[in-house]
C-alpha cells in the first residue's frame, strides 16, 4: 500500500506515462482516456468491487484475474496496466494516474477533454457550438466526451480538470425548491 | 397560764374554806330556833374542821408541788404542740397560697406561650400556604410556557414538512413534465440556451 504521497505521484505517473505509449494512434489516446474515466467511476462506484481488487490476503494473481474478469471489455492496454496496478496493490494510486494519464493525453493531443453529459445525445450543430465556445474561451482545442443522463430531466452539464458547470433543469427545480422551503 | 391557774386555785381554796367556815356563823341561831337536826348536816363540826383543813392543805401543798407543774407541763406542752401545730398549719397555708399562686402564674405564663407559638404557627402556614401558591402557579406558567413553546416547535416543524413536502412534490412533477413531455429537438433547444447562457470554467 502506497503510503508516502511523493512515491503515489511518481507511481501514478509511471502508470500513465506506460499507457500513454501503449496507444498506437491519437485517436485511440483518446478512447483510452474515455475508457480511463469510464473506469475509475465504476471501481468508485463500488465498494465491494473496490475492497475485493485491493484486498491484500488475496493472493495478487487472484485480484489480478478478477479484475481482468470485470473490466475484459476495456482497450488491452489500459486492462493491462489496470491489471498490473491491482496486482502490485497500487489501487489507491488509480484516481492520481487517471488524471496525470488524462493531463498527459490532453497534452499529447493538443486538445482540452471536456465532459459534457445531457439528456438526449448531441447534434453536430451542438458539438460545434459548445467546441467553438470553449476553445476561445481556453485557448486550446477542445474535444467532448459525451454522455447521456436522462435524470437531469433537460439541460446541460460541462465538467473540466474537476471544475463543472452545471446549468441542467434538475438542478435548476432543486435551486427553486431550496427557496420554496425557505422558512 | 400557770401563774393564771395558780390563782385560780389559791381563789377557789379560800372561797371553799370561808364557805365551810361561814354557815356556822350563819346559821347558829337556826339551832336554837328548832331542833337543828337540818342544816347542821352540812355544817362541819369544829373538831372535823381543823383536820379537814389540815387535809386539804396538805393535798393542796401536794397537788401544788407535784400535781399542778405537771399538769401544767402537760398543758403547756400541749398548748406548745397546739401552737406549733397551728403555725405548721399557718406555714403550710402560706407556702401553699405561695405554691398555688406560682402555679397560677406558670399556667397563665404557659397559656401565654401557648397562645404566642400557635399565632407564630399560623403565621408560619399562612406563609408557607402563600410560599406553595406561588411557587405552584409559577410552575404551572412555565409548564404553559414549555407547551407553547414545544407546540409552536412542532407547528413550525409540520409547516416546513409540509412545505418540503410540497417543493418536493413540485419539482417531481416538473421533473417528470420537463423529462417526458419535452421532445429532443425541444431538449436541443434548451440545451443551446443554456450553452450559450452558461459561464467559463474559470468561474467555478
Amino acid at each position: 500500500m502506497t503510503t508516502k504521497p511523493i512515491l503515489a505521484k511518481a507511481k501514478a505517473a509511471v502508470y500513465a506515462e506506460v499507457l500513454l505509449k501503449t496507444a498506437p494512434d491519437p485517436n485511440s489516446i483518446f478512447e483510452l482516456a474515455s475508457q480511463f474515466d469510464q473506469l475509475l467511476k465504476t471501481v468508485r462506484g463500488s465498494a465491494e468491487l473496490a475492497l475485493t481488487l485491493a484486498n491484500q490476503h488475496l493472493a495478487a494473481r487472484e485480484r489480478r484475474a478478477i479484475a481482468h474478469e470485470v473490466f475484459i471489455h476495456l482497450r488491452p492496454e489500459l486492462l493491462a496496466v489496470f491489471e498490473v496496478m491491482v496486482e502490485r496493490g497500487d489501487l489507491d494510486v488509480l484516481a492520481r494516474a487517471h488524471a496525470q494519464f488524462e493531463r498527459r493525453a490532453e497534452q499529447a493531443l493538443g486538445v482540452v477533454i471536456i465532459d459534457v453529459t445531457t439528456v438526449v445525445p448531441l447534434d453536430e450543430r451542438l458539438r460545434s457550438l459548445i467546441i467553438k465556445k470553449y476553445a476561445s474561451q481556453l485557448g486550446s482545442g477542445v474535444r467532448l466526451r459525451e454522455h447521456v443522463d436522462p435524470g437531469l430531466a433537460g439541460g446541460i452539464i460541462l465538467s473540466l480538470h474537476g471544475r463543472r458547470i452545471d446549468a441542467s433543469v434538475v438542478s435548476q427545480l432543486q435551486s427553486a425548491r431550496s427557496v420554496l422551503i425557505r422558512p | 397560764m400557770k401563774a393564771r391557774l395558780m390563782r385560780i386555785t389559791v381563789a377557789f381554796s379560800l372561797l371553799l374554806v370561808l364557805l365551810l367556815a361561814l354557815p356556822t356563823l350563819a346559821f347558829a341561831s337556826e339551832e336554837t330556833e328548832g331542833t337543828g337536826i337540818g342544816i347542821e348536816l352540812f355544817i362541819p363540826k369544829p373538831g372535823e374542821f381543823f383536820p379537814m383543813l389540815v387535809g386539804f392543805v396538805v393535798l393542796w401543798a401536794i397537788l401544788a408541788k407535784f400535781g399542778w407543774p405537771a399538769l401544767t407541763g402537760m398543758i403547756d406542752k400541749r398548748t406548745q404542740s397546739i401552737k406549733e401545730s397551728l403555725e405548721q398549719a399557718e406555714n403550710a397555708k402560706i407556702q401553699g397560697q405561695q405554691l398555688l399562686d406560682e402555679q397560677k402564674a406558670e399556667l397563665a405564663e404557659a397559656k401565654k406561650q401557648a397562645a404566642e407559638i400557635i399565632a407564630q404557627s399560623k403565621q408560619t402556614a399562612e406563609a408557607v400556604k402563600a410560599e406553595i401558591t406561588a411557587q405552584a402557579q409559577h410552575e404551572a406558567e412555565a409548564i404553559t410556557s414549555r407547551a407553547r413553546q414545544a407546540i409552536d416547535v412542532e407547528k413550525q416543524a409540520a409547516i416546513a414538512e409540509l412545505q418540503g413536502f410540497v417543493a418536493d412534490f413540485s419539482v417531481a412533477v416538473a421533473q417528470k413534465v420537463i423529462g417526458s413531455d419535452l421532445s429532443d429537438t425541444e431538449h436541443r433547444r434548451i440545451i443551446e440556451r443554456y450553452v450559450s447562457e452558461a459561464g467559463d470554467f474559470g468561474d467555478n
